[in-house]
């Protein structure tokens, strides 16, 4: 599904060039559940948000299924968000003026699902993620882990086919990271989304069934997780 | 999408209320003034629209040189009225020419009275030929087009004046009677017709128009003209240019062949790069171009350019304001843009933000304006409205238009550069990008702070120079002093006479408020001189109370005053030369020479705007040489008592003319005219400029909060690093206040330019004062920096630690 080629991602600071990622080549298939991990100022954000298509790499292919996306115009772009990628933040990022409700219908809005689609599918995600009390609550009246709940409910609204997650559980207490991993192996496993996520807790990292080990923007360990 | 944009637009402002407020209130206010201009510009395009068939309808005017106030050749409204059958017989587009008085503004109201009823006076009744209402289509209520005029002594009436003669009587058939003056024995007029009052203002209006046959014919003498305006009304798809070329071949050939019976050379009408003209001039361009006036789209440049300065403060309030606070809508941006939302349907969701405010901020417009119109009209002296406009239609179009005008400057910037934001970066926590548009902010503020610092520096200078002229001295006295419109008819001024608490009574053709100059040139020593002559009457000059420098003013005592004697003024005195007292100067008249001896000398006195100078003048009691009148009869009354002395004066009145209504007014009403337009003005220019400054200081209010907010972990950082209060209220202000000294240098030379022509169009000025341009610099900074200040210690005065944890 994801096919990186010799990416490279340098910072130019007069006339020297600061490397974030040296010739990083990896593919990750269809069904897998990576994590990145690595000491802080490795590239890990740097790494997820070129898979994210959120910056470009200064050199090397990306093939995100089978299409070259490194000459992607803006367009396509969109239309890989909407479709196919569903990103989960660290600092959750709601949209404050949204109720939870409303949160987990915009991503379909830009999709352009039909109402009534929208509302059964936002209703199986309010249920099946427990929220279905919050629904007309706002992100600043609820807890960081719900919010947390809310934020993967509205990347897998527009049902994509993978899952970018960047430090998900970083803000949380370890219960409910426990409860959002979960749902992550859950979404992996039963419905098959791919996941990438970068973390810092090896606990987390056990959850999925891949490590990229990455150092000074380069990838030294490619594990698999038994 | 639209739905759910929608609420966070609602959202968003309630969270905000103070600041939507301000960018809403402010809005409304700009769009209010904007929305009057358009209203007033819409009033002034609406002369002459009343009928469809209007198109086909044309002035005429004709070039020449009578009754022009520098006595030169002009294209005039007036045209000899032998033109108007020299069109019908030789010019074949015409369908139909009409020949109608003018709106001679010297002329008195006319009075006219229903069978044995009081008269009442009546202005704007005009007299015309049997074929006006065939150029003009009025909707005939009573009566009917093609037999209203057919006979002469009939008069068609509009339907205001038809309600106040007759109320809701029939008036088709009533006989009324019409006195022009009041030495007039009146003339039996029969109602032929009652058309309806036009929906918009007429150029060519009027209450009445009567057909006593005055107007039906020329004079018989060739040598003798009469002058009147003529319409025509022409085929469908006239060419103008085509139409113009005949009227002026017509005319040309009619100078040619009737010069002779005028004892005039044909080639005369061509000395000294004079020449022949006539032309007509389609009805919708008439209003806007009228002779010896400015146009009043030229009057109104100035208003026309407040309004949009204003406009302007209030949407440069508003793109600072939102793009102040785009860092608040960052993250929002980013999300949505990972979600998949195109950047044109972002710019979408602000424009529609934006857009929900204007509509808010129009919709208060409008009421403002119907709670401001009565004001507004009765110091304009128009009556609009808004609800009732004829041209609702398009009035509400050009609302929508300006609506959709004030959304996208307003908007689009700010849109523009909350779309553009980068969702890696901002998601990252990273608004650095926020500095984005700080540029503009400042350079949009520096304007507003220009504008400001301009209309203080104009009131200023406006207050000085209004001082000025209201304490000047006018040469004459004018308490006491009433002008009764009326030639001088010796029986009623002795009448008037001897009344107890008048003074005297007089007449001049020249007083404020309806002078009447007569050029004339002199031959003094040899050296011709241009001078203006006013005839009076022996006890005029003492009526005006009008102080005498040398010599003597006319009295009955000197024999010689009514022969040959005249006084000048200090002006003409000064062309004299410097011992004018007792010196003879002759003029030409009629091929005889006449001489006349200077006896006195006055000071110069006003008689008109102080846009003009006191002209070179002589005041002559004798006829000698010719005399000239106009309706001043002039009374000065020395008691205080004059309410109760001008009754006895209308009595007197009309036990003399019994059906003529007596028209008069103060001399102090007149002066409070002639500053008139001066002071309504200036209240105007007032008004704006402390909305514009308000709303100034509202913008830069708004705009301090939001900084000191977004600075609120430096200034927390800052606090625990030692930095006092004062330090702190002293960086926030250090931005805003280097932005207003900036626009205090733009703005000194820009009003300096502005309020010099303005001062230069006063003949009777103040010399540009300095105190304005540091008052307003003093005013501005203190208020700037008060304004910031007070944010700026809230800011400083918050717990460090509370701040640095909400981080
Ligand atoms: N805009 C930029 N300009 C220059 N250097 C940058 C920029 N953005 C990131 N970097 C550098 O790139 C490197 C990698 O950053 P990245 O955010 O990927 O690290 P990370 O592995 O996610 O660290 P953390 O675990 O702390 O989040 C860092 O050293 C950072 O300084
Ligand atoms: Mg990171």
């Amino acid at each position: 599904m994801i096919q990186l080629n010799n990416i490279e991602k340098y910072y130019a600071n007069k006339g020297v060039k600061n490397y974030v990622l040296r010739l990083v080549t990896t593919t990750i298939k269809q069904g897998e559940f990576v994590s990145i991990m690595g000491p802080s100022g490795a590239g890990k954000s740097t790494l997820l948000n070129i898979i994210g298509m959120l910056e470009e790499p200064t050199y090397g292919t990306y093939e995100f299924m089978g299409e070259d996306v490194t000459s992607l115009n803006e367009r396509k772009r969109i239309e890989l968000y909407r479709n196919h990628i569903g990103f989960v933040f660290q600092a959750y990022h709601l949209i404050d003026e949204m109720t939870v409700y409303e949160n987990i219908e915009a991503p379909l809005l830009y999709k352009k699902v039909g109402s009534s689609e929208r509302a059964s599918r936002i209703a199986d995600l309010l249920d099946r993620f427990n929220i279905v009390a919050k629904k007309d609550l706002f992100p600043n009246q609820l807890s960081g882990g719900q919010q947390q709940l809310v934020g993967i409910a509205r990347a897998l609204a527009a049902q994509p086919s993978i899952i970018l997650a960047d430090e998900p559980t970083g803000n949380l207490q370890s219960a409910q990271a426990e409860e959002i991993m979960e749902l992550f192996k859950k979404l992996n496993q039963e419905d098959g989304i791919t996941i990438i996520q970068v973390t810092h807790s090896e606990k987390n990292a056990q959850y999925g069934n891949r490590i990229l080990h990455i150092a000074d923007g380069v990838v030294k360990e490619d594990v698999t997780v038994a | 999408m639209f739905k759910l944009n929608l609420k966070i637009a609602l959202r968003n402002l309630f969270r905000n209320k103070v600041y939507a407020a301000i960018n809403i209130g402010g809005l409304a206010i700009g769009l209010t003034a904007f929305v009057l201009m358009l209203l007033y510009i819409n009033h002034e395009e609406s002369y002459d629209t009343w009928d469809a068939g209007l198109k086909n309808v044309y002035q005429i005017r004709e070039r020449h040189s009578f009754f022009t106030p520098d006595n030169k050749e002009h294209l005039q409204e007036s045209n000899e009225s032998r033109v108007g059958n020299l069109i019908r017989q030789k010019v074949p587009q015409v369908i139909a020419v009409t020949k109608v008085d003018p709106d001679w503004d010297f002329r008195t109201d006319n009075s006219v009275s229903v069978g044995k009823a009081e008269p009442i006076a009546v202005n704007r009744m005009k007299d015309a030929d049997s074929s006006f209402f065939h150029v003009f289509k009025y909707r005939f209520i009573q009566g009917s087009e093609s037999k209203a005029l057919s006979a002469p002594k009939s008069v068609v009436l509009k339907q205001s004046l038809a309600k106040r003669l007759f109320g809701e009587d029939i008036a088709l058939g009533k006989v009324i009677k019409v006195l022009a003056w009041q030495g007039d024995e009146g003339t039996d007029l029969t109602v032929t017709g009652v058309v309806e009052d036009s929906a918009t203002p007429e150029t060519a209006g009027f209450t009445a128009i009567m057909r006593t046959g005055n107007r039906d014919r020329d004079p018989d003498n060739p040598t003798n003209s009469n002058y009147c305006q003529i319409y025509a009304r022409v085929n469908n798809d006239t060419d103008l240019e085509l139409l113009n070329q005949t009227l002026k071949k017509v005319y040309i050939d009619y100078k040619k062949s009737t010069a002779p019976f005028k004892k005039i050379e044909y080639r005369s009408y061509f000395a000294d790069g004079k020449y022949l003209e006539l032309k007509a001039l389609p009805l919708a361009k008439v209003h806007g171009n009228r002779p010896f006036e400015i146009s009043w789209l030229e009057k109104l440049k100035p208003v026309i350019a407040i309004c949009i300065f204003l406009l302007l403060v209030s949407i440069i309030n508003f793109v600072n304001l939102v793009t102040a606070q785009s860092v608040q809508r960052a993250k929002e941006v980013g999300v949505k843009k990972v979600m998949g939302a195109y950047k044109q349907q972002l710019i979408g969701q602000f424009l529609l933000e934006c857009a929900l405010q204007s509509i808010v901020a129009l919709f208060l417009a409008v009421i403002l304006i119907e709670v401001l119109l009565p004001s507004f009209n009765t110091q304009f002296h128009v009556e609009l409205s808004f609800w009732y406009n004829p041209h609702l239609a398009g009035m509400l179009l050009q609302l929508f238009g300006l609506f959709t005008l004030v959304t996208l400057l307003a908007g689009f910037y700010p849109a523009w550069i909350l779309s553009n934001y980068n969702p890696a970066s901002v998601l990252k926590g990273n608004y650095g990008d926020s500095l984005r548009g700080v540029t503009l902010r400042n350079v949009l503020v520096v304007f507003q702070f220009i504008i400001s610092v301009t209309f203080i520096i104009a009131i200023s200078v406006m207050h000085l120079q209004t001082n000025y002229l209201n304490n000047k001295d006018l040469g004459f006295e004018r308490s006491n002093l009433i002008n009764i419109r009326s030639g001088y008819d010796q029986s009623l001024v002795d009448k008037i006479k001897r009344i107890p608490g008048v003074q005297y009574v007089a007449t001049t053709t020249q007083v404020m408020g309806n002078t009447f100059n007569v050029p004339q040139e002199i031959e003094y020593n040899g050296n011709k001189i241009s001078l203006n002559t006013v005839t009076i009457s022996m006890d005029a000059l003492s009526a005006l109370g009008v102080k005498l420098l040398k010599g003597r003013v006319f009295s009955k005592e000197y024999k010689q005053d009514t022969i040959n004697t005249v006084v000048l003024n200090e002006a003409a005195a000064k062309l004299i030369g410097k011992n004018p007292i007792g010196k003879s100067y002759k003029i030409i008249n009629q091929d005889k020479m006449l001489n006349f001896q200077i006896v006195g000398v006055i000071k110069d006195y006003h008689n008109e705007g102080f846009d003009k100078g006191v002209l070179p003048t002589l005041y002559k009691v004798t006829h000698l040489g010719g005399t000239s009148s106009t309706n001043n009869l002039i009374v000065k009354l020395n008691s205080d008592k004059s309410a109760a002395i001008i009754e006895k004066i209308k009595t007197e009145w009309k036990r003399t003319y019994p059906d003529f209504l007596m028209e008069y007014t103060t001399l102090n009403t007149a002066f409070d005219k002639v500053l008139e337009n001066n002071n309504r003005f200036i209240s105007m220019i007032m008004l704006f400029s402390v909305v514009s400054v308000s709303l100034s200081l509202l913008g830069l209010f708004a705009l301090s909060t939001f900084v000191a907010k977004r600075r609120t972990k430096e200034i927390a950082m800052r606090k625990i690093l030692g930095a006092s209060n004062m330090q702190i209220v002293g960086l926030l202000n250090k931005t805003f206040l280097v932005l207003v000294i900036i626009a205090n240098l733009i703005s000194w030379p820009v009003a300096y330019l502005v309020v010099g022509k303005w001062l230069s169009g006063f003949a009777y000025r103040i010399d540009m004062p300095l105190y304005p341009f540091l008052l307003a610099t003093i005013v501005s900074i203190i208020i700037a920096v008060l304004t910031v200040s007070i944010q700026a210690r809230k800011a400083a005065l918050g717990n460090p630690v509370k701040a640095l944890k909400y981080e």
